[in-house]
């Protein structure tokens, strides 16, 4: 009887478990396959119409402000470019081109910008767009007391408080040109320009900092909400100077759970999920109404190896350390092959990228290395990081690979603001051995994609440089690189400047992401850019 | 009793200030710097320095923790450093859908869970007490993360009948509330299960049956009545815990709500919501508490308060 009993729990039992698993994604081994032109998979069901006009995008991550001047995340970006637009902006295939600005004009010297703006577009609150308002948006960002990160676009301020102005000044010579002298050439200016949102100047004068709840542009999309950790809502704005929006209205939904995200395409919730993690895809790749898409990204994934450290201060280890890694196997076993083993210390979408030699997996010439510089026997590293479980998984990785050459390394994984405490701190007390970071360039330059990370005043605490390296030869470089206007030159400098630090190697060089994302079939004119901002300004639902 | 009741609110007080003060100086103490959070990583130190200047972090951490009480008296619970909002503006519109979903989990999982003990108590040993049973061990055993993601999977993407996440329905609620509610109800069974079991082995309740009472009469008045003051208790500390730790169901369904609030915040060192939402969730806590002890005299007549 009581044999009975419990074999009937254990039936029971087993029918429970059977029953959830069932519920469960089904992956039956098959895998999305890249046809090579940035689509994964494409839906068959071509008919599928949107059951309205109303266009809801999924992003993981949150929404920190609505206020163009002084927003750095990526999805705050990309959500105010619906309501904001820019003198000048990066197009679909990453060509700079005009916006609010029909023209400009460098001078030789590089010192004088001058642009010749459109005429007849109207702030959504009516006010007119012009030349003024242009630099009513400058005032507002230099300003010291409104502390806005965009300051740093047009002033650097130095460590010890002083500060030099990029702008010597702003003109406006008629109602549709402005003038930007500068106090020296500065080749990343109109890079910088595209990120430069211009708000309206009635809405600066009436909400001063507070635009980040009162966001007034001129952009293809009014704004109506912003819940924050729930969503942002936009409507189309009637009277948009340029081609009318093809939808009715925004939603950007922060869904960070990436199951969440891929319940809500397949429902037809959302219409577009950013980002589609490849873990994910085996849900949704065989789906008629789903597209699948994916894009190279100026996401760089590195690990900084800190020279104040005895045993990192050898280049050869170093070396060796870049030997050890199998930057294929990273690539396979992080991003299931959705990425690029690293060749350079910048993304090769960068421009002026050059393809670097060596440091292909090669362990024989890693333990090599290690026995020249003297640590045949191997050493005693720790490595911090998100504490994610992607980055854990990221650290694990690096572990295992340089144990293969006799590094022991201690995974530490910290929350950002901790590590960041521990990481920006002054030279001597500096206690970071590894870093596992990723970095990238929201301007594009080769001078951001280096500089912050490997110029020499840039070290903690201010900035984050970890690795501690200091080169004259790489700064002069980039120093040159940004007084010259001539991109050819330009290229020459930066091709050496990446030769140093391939050849010095104060990074361990992973890989560059790839961007994937997926949309209902009858969206189109959305994308996501390699700076991981999402575009909706032309997005059109079929009816 | 009326006297009682008004001790014990009394003491809510000082419990109150003692709770401030260790908030305040564990927030405080969390590595982190909120100038650095709201300057971003590029600032300089004298940008960095300047914003700790406004927000006050570069007075000593007793005068901040003054100021911090002052103003709470007068019931100003200061600005988030966040979104340029006050933290009541920042908290209030969080608190509705927490609280709906809080409700709605505690409601299913009460009436469920109790049910399931009872039925098991009685039917003991019996198949109807171990299908009681491993539905309590689901409950208890399979992730709320999982649970949450299988049923967005079966209710909402196969059968269409749930939305994914949100709040903008009562169908909203279905889900999310079945995901947090799964543990307290089987908490709940096991508990009412086991305190049933041992209450029908006391004396009284052969007694009653010796009387030729009727066995429906014997369960559930003497037996399930003689259990509910800890199977309230029990019940009084789950619903504190699904308050404040609906940080899980909040994420997987999308919802604005409490509890991602105070993860956003802790992310971003925004104290003063930081402190406002615990202060927040160590007085329900409290009030729970006193609630669940007047009810003792409420259920057992017996039960005297000095």
């Amino acid at each position: 009887m009581k044999l009975k009993k419990r074999l009937i729990f254990v039936l029971l039992a087993s029918l429970l478990i059977l029953g959830l698993t069932a519920c469960g994604n089904k992956d039956d081994g098959k895998k999305a396959t890249d046809s090579g032109d940035g689509k994964l998979s494409t839906a068959s069901n071509s008919d599928a119409k949107s059951p309205d006009n109303d266009l809801v995008i999924a992003i993981e991550g949150s929404i920190n402000s609505l206020d163009p001047a002084n927003i750095g995340d990526t999805n705050s970006i990309a959500t105010t470019r619906g309501m904001f637009e820019n003198l000048v902006k990066f197009d679909e295939n990453q060509k700079m081109v005009g916006q609010l600005a029909k023209s400009w004009e460098i001078s030789e010297d590089s010192l004088t910008y001058t642009f010749k703006l459109n005429e007849g577009i109207k702030f959504h609150d009516g006010t007119d767009f012009n030349a003024e308002a242009v630099k009513a948006n400058y005032d507002r960002v230099i300003d010291k007391d409104n502390e806005l990160r965009q300051r740093r676009t047009f002033v650097e301020t130095k460590d010890d408080g002083t500060e030099s102005f990029r702008v010597e000044s702003i003109e406006t010579p008629d109602d549709y040109t402005v003038v930007f002298k500068l106090t020296e050439p500065w080749s990343p200016f109109l890079n910088r320009l595209s990120q430069f949102c211009i708000v309206s100047p009635k809405a600066i004068e009436e909400f001063g900092n507070d635009i980040m709840n009162n966001p007034v542009g001129t952009g293809p999309f009014k704004y109506v909400e912003w819940e924050q950790g729930s969503h942002t809502k936009m409507v189309k704005n009637e009277d948009y100077w340029g081609e009318k929006p093809g939808v009715d209205s925004v939603t950007v939904k922060e869904v960070g759970e990436a199951g969440s995200r891929t319940a809500m395409l397949q429902t037809g919730e959302a219409d577009f999920v950013y980002p589609m993690t490849s873990d994910q895809l085996a849900a949704v790749e065989d789906a008629e109404d789903i597209n699948i898409l994916k894009n190279d990204s100026n996401i760089m994934r590195f690990v900084a190896l800190n020279k104040l450290i005895p045993e990192l201060s050898d280049v050869r280890v170093r070396q060796a350390m870049n030997y050890a890694i199998d930057k294929e196997a990273f690539v396979q076993l992080m991003y299931s092959g959705y990425a690029k083993p690293a060749t350079s210390a910048v993304p090769s979408i960068i421009e002026g990228y050059v393809e670097q030699e060596g440091y292909d997996y090669d362990l024989e010439k890693a333990k090599e290395l290690m026995k020249e510089a003297g640590y045949e026997d191997g050493f005693k590293l720790t490595i911090w990081g998100d504490n994610t479980t992607q980055e854990i998984k990221g650290m694990t990785f690096i572990k295992q690979q340089l144990e293969q050459i006799g590094i022991e390394v201690e995974v530490l994984p910290m929350e950002e603001a901790t590590r960041n405490d521990k990481i920006y701190v002054e030279k001597e007390e500096a206690e970071v051995n590894m870093w596992y970071v990723n970095w990238s360039a929201s301007d594009f330059t080769m001078d951001s994609s280096m500089r912050a990370l490997l110029y020499s005043t840039m070290i903690p605490p201010t900035n984050a440089n970890s690795a501690y390296f200091q080169n004259e030869e790489f700064d002069k470089l980039l120093d040159e690189g940004l007084k010259t206007a001539d991109t050819e030159k330009q290229n020459e400098l930066y091709a050496k400047a990446q030769k140093i630090v391939w050849d010095e190697a104060p990074w361990l060089f992973l890989g560059n992401d790839q961007i994937i994302y997926a949309t209902k079939s009858y969206l189109s004119g959305v994308y996501v850019a390699p700076d991981g901002a999402f575009n909706f300004a032309n997005a059109k639902l079929a009816q | 009793m009326l006297r009682y009741s008004i001790k014990r609110i009394l003491s809510i007080i000082p419990l109150l200030l003692v709770i401030s003060f260790l908030i305040f100086m564990f927030v405080h103490m969390i590595p982190g710097d909120p100038a650095k959070m709201i300057t971003g990583p590029d600032a300089t130190k004298a940008e960095v320095e300047l914003v700790r200047e406004q927000l006050g972090l570069n007075k000593p951490l007793l005068t901040q923790y003054k100021e911090y009480m002052t103003g709470l008296v007068k019931g100003d619970l200061g600005m988030s450093v966040k979104n340029n909002k006050t933290v009541a503006d920042t908290i209030v519109p969080r608190l509705k859908p927490t609280i709906m979903l809080t409700i709605s989990s505690m409601i299913w999982a009460t009436i469920i869970g109790i049910g399931i003990g009872i039925v098991s108590a009685i039917k003991h040993g019996k198949t109807l007490d171990y299908i009681g049973m491993i539905i309590a061990i689901s409950g208890i055993s399979i992730p709320g993360f999982w649970l949450g993601l299988q049923l967005i999977q079966k209710f909402s993407v196969v059968l269409g009948w749930f939305p994914t996440g949100g709040l903008e329905s009562w169908q909203s609620y279905v889900l999310p509330s079945l995901t947090m509610g799964a543990g307290i109800m089987a908490v709940l069974a096991r508990f009412t299960r086991s305190s049933m079991l041992e209450t029908m082995r006391e004396g009284y309740i052969r007694t009653a049956r010796a009387k030729g009472l009727s066995e429906k009469f014997v369960v559930m008045k003497h037996a399930f009545r003689n259990s509910l003051i800890e199977i309230i208790t029990v019940a009084g500390l789950q619903i504190g815990g699904l308050l404040s730790g609906s940080v899980m169901a909040e994420t997987v369904f999308s919802i604005p709500g409490l509890g991602r609030l105070l993860v956003d915040s802790i992310n971003f060192r925004d104290y003063k919501v930081v402190q406002a939402l615990l202060l927040f969730f160590a007085l329900e806590y409290i009030v729970i508490n006193l609630v669940v002890d007047l009810l003792y005299g409420v259920i057992n007549p017996k039960v005297r308060y000095d």
